[in-house]
């Protein structure tokens, strides 16, 4: 059945081509091999979010099964988001999941992970933690948001309350983006980032 | 039909007089049958029925067939019909008579919107897969919307592999008609993949129909069916599975159904917190020496001092007559409302702990009641055949573990019940009467394990 598949995917791309709708998206997608199993994308973060000025790299896998099943997709840029994990940048992800065939690829990334990064779904998370702070902290989820966005993304300006901290544990010899992690989960308290790195 | 239901009941009835001569606990079978069918009146008596798969399927095509010459749909489309709404054969014909169209369209049987895209318009090209296609070798439902036999196939596995079948729907965009059994099956050809489909819509329509349940006791194959939904006991005879027959779990008068759900998710939560409860030993509160407990009853005495004490507040026995049965209720401090956060939160774990303590105390003296029950069997059997006495003079210390093991079970779960209940003379009342239940309980409980030691004595003197 992968010749379904391969068939839809070398139409997407040719359509895909003259579409304007594509163009107003902001995404980049481009195939990785001749297979047309694997793709390439980029997505910018949408305005007036924490993600704005970031540009996020999206690893796709087109299954064998598409379209009848819909693509799989992951962050390759680490992102601070309650539904795509901080570890390994899967996305749990049930947006357009019943009808999603009679979309595109493109259709897909554009539609569903532009409203992913502009809307959370904190009640059906990804990443716990991640999402028990967005509940919990709006403000701090969203500075930590803004602050993975410069550290991963390409973003230009900092926060140099964060950045500082982070500098801080990195000249004791902590990893740098271990101690990252370690400060957004412990709401940047720089005491117990230590603790929960050496524990 | 009834004619083979009255003959299969004859036989069983024979089959159950024949048993009786060579099992010596058919006779007590029998008498606890005998029983429950007089118990109209009984508060817990509740009618079902036990079916087979194929007793389920001829019900269900009987109420299809019944719908199709009604209203004169196809036997697929009926079955559509009826799963969405309830299997009522009426309500389908009342609501046909009212406005077909609209009902039609609500059941997902026609869309809301036809398709307007035109086969021919769009060059013969199949819209998922792209590819050319001759137009007759397109096809699709009432909706219009029309792929290649190759796409429906691949959309009918990959759903039917996730374990969709009565919610099978088109392809089209943003439409949602549902597919029809004969329109699915003339797709897929393959066994396998046939069989997984009818399987999980049979088990789709046994849940739409609000008097089929499925036996929840593992791989048990049997169909439950009552007239009425209701929050009562049914015991399956196939695997001897007690449950509510309203939502599936173990049976749990007098806590309702959702109560006990967030009760049993309480305690999954909380699981660690409580298992340093899950002792089976104690101290003695006088000697101090150490006490298994190893009978159901709550009433204990130390081997060594001989001190009468409880098992589940170590408080002396005395006081746990049944006017002054405290045990089963928890002081809440009254000037809580005041206290820190964190002492509020210790206090909430404080009285979680004392309902759960008590809820699985019951639990694990069941079990071991359970055990006392087989003692007893093996007891009487050994009294008989040594002609002391009949069976029927030994009947009452069976008939009281019995009636004792009924009364724990519900005792178990008046503690969720409890636990959720708002302050107020309701909770008052219902724990003044769980205090008494649960006296007469202990006292019962007691009584039943002497009641075997006492003439173990005796026939040894
Ligand atoms: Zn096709
Ligand atoms: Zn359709
Ligand atoms: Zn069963
Ligand atoms: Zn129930
Ligand atoms: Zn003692
Ligand atoms: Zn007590």
């Amino acid at each position: 059945m992968a010749n379904i598949a391969t068939a839809r995917i070398k139409r997407e791309f040719k359509e895909v081509v003259k579409s304007e709708e594509v163009a107003k998206c902001n995404i980049k997608l481009e195939l990785k091999n001749d297979s047309f199993t694997e793709l390439r994308g980029e997505i910018a973060g949408p305005p007036d979010t924490p993600y704005e000025g970031g540009n996020f790299i999206l690893d796709i896998q087109i299954p064998a099964t598409y379209p009848f099943n819909p693509p799989v997709v992951k962050f390759v840029t680490k992102i601070w988001h309650p539904n795509i994990s901080s570890v390994t940048g899967a996305v749990c992800l049930d947006i357009l999941k019943d009808q999603w065939w009679v979309t595109s690829v493109f259709d897909y990334i554009c539609l569903s992970f532009q409203a992913l990064l502009a809307a959370p779904e904190p009640d059906d998370p990804q990443d716990a933690v991640v999402a028990n702070q967005y509940k919990e902290s709006k403000d701090e989820f969203k500075n930590t948001a803004r602050h993975w966005t410069y550290a991963y993304a390409g973003r230009p300006t900092a926060s140099a309350e964060y950045d500082s901290k982070v500098e801080q544990l990195k000249n004791m010899g902590f990893d740098e983006h271990k101690a990252r992690v370690a400060l957004s989960t412990k709401h940047w308290i720089v005491e117990q980032a230590m603790e929960h790195i050496l524990s | 039909m009834s004619e083979e239901d009255s003959d299969y009941g004859d036989c069983s009835d024979d089959e159950m007089d024949d048993d009786d001569d060579d099992d010596v606990y058919g006779d007590y079978y029998k008498h606890e049958e005998v029983e429950m069918e007089n118990k109209k009146d009984d508060p817990e008596y509740f009618e079902f029925q036990l079916l087979k798969v194929e007793d389920v399927d001829r019900l269900l095509n009987e109420n299809v067939e019944a719908l199709s010459r009604a209203i004169n749909v196809t036997p697929s489309l009926a079955k559509v019909l009826l799963h969405s709404h309830k299997w009522s054969v009426q309500d389908v014909i009342d609501l046909h008579k009212k406005d077909s169209l609209k009902l039609l369209v609500d059941s997902r049987v026609l869309p809301s919107v036809k398709c307007t895209e035109r086969v021919l318009s769009r060059n013969f090209i199949c819209s998922v897969c792209m590819q050319p296609s001759l137009a007759d070798a397109l096809c699709g439902v009432s909706c219009g919307h029309r792929f290649c036999r190759e796409c429906w196939q691949m959309h009918f596995q990959v759903q039917i592999q996730n374990g969709v079948s009565t919610e099978l729907e088109c392809m089209g965009k943003d439409c949602n008609v549902l597919m029809p059994e004969d329109f699915v099956l003339s797709i897929v050809t393959n066994p396998r993949l046939r069989d997984k489909y009818q399987e999980y819509g049979f088990q789709d329509h046994v849940k739409s129909h609000p008097e089929l349940r499925f036996c929840p006791g593992p791989n048990c194959p049997v169909v439950i069916r009552a007239p009425v939904d209701k929050a009562k006991r049914v015991v399956c005879d196939q695997c001897k599975t007690c449950f509510c027959f309203h939502c599936g779990l173990e049976y749990h008068a007098p806590t309702g159904c959702e109560t006990i759900k967030r009760w049993l998710t309480k305690c999954a939560d909380d699981s660690e917190t409580a298992n340093y409860i899950s002792a089976h030993t104690k101290d003695c509160p006088k000697c101090n020496v150490c006490i298994e407990k190893n009978g159901g009853c709550n009433h204990m005495q130390c081997a060594k001092c001989k001190h009468d004490f409880c098992w589940m507040c170590l408080g002396d026995w005395k006081n746990h007559g049944s006017e002054y049965y405290e045990c089963s209720r928890y002081k809440e401090n009254p000037n809580i409302a005041n206290e820190s956060a964190h002492a509020q939160a210790r206090e909430a774990l404080k009285k979680y702990l004392f309902y759960f303590e008590r809820w699985e105390n019951h639990a694990k003296s069941l079990k071991l009641e359970e055990q006392a029950m087989k003692k007893i069997r093996a007891r009487i059997e050994e009294k008989v055949m040594d002609s002391s006495g009949t069976w029927i003079d030994w009947q009452y210390l069976l008939d009281s573990a019995m009636l004792l093991k009924k009364c724990r079970y519900t005792l178990q779960y008046t503690y969720p019940y409890a636990y959720y209940l708002e302050k107020g003379s309701r909770k008052e009342l219902f724990e003044y009467q769980q205090a008494t239940l649960e006296a007469e309980v202990e006292n019962l409980s007691w009584k039943v394990e002497r009641a075997e030691i006492t003439d173990r004595g005796v026939r040894v003197g």
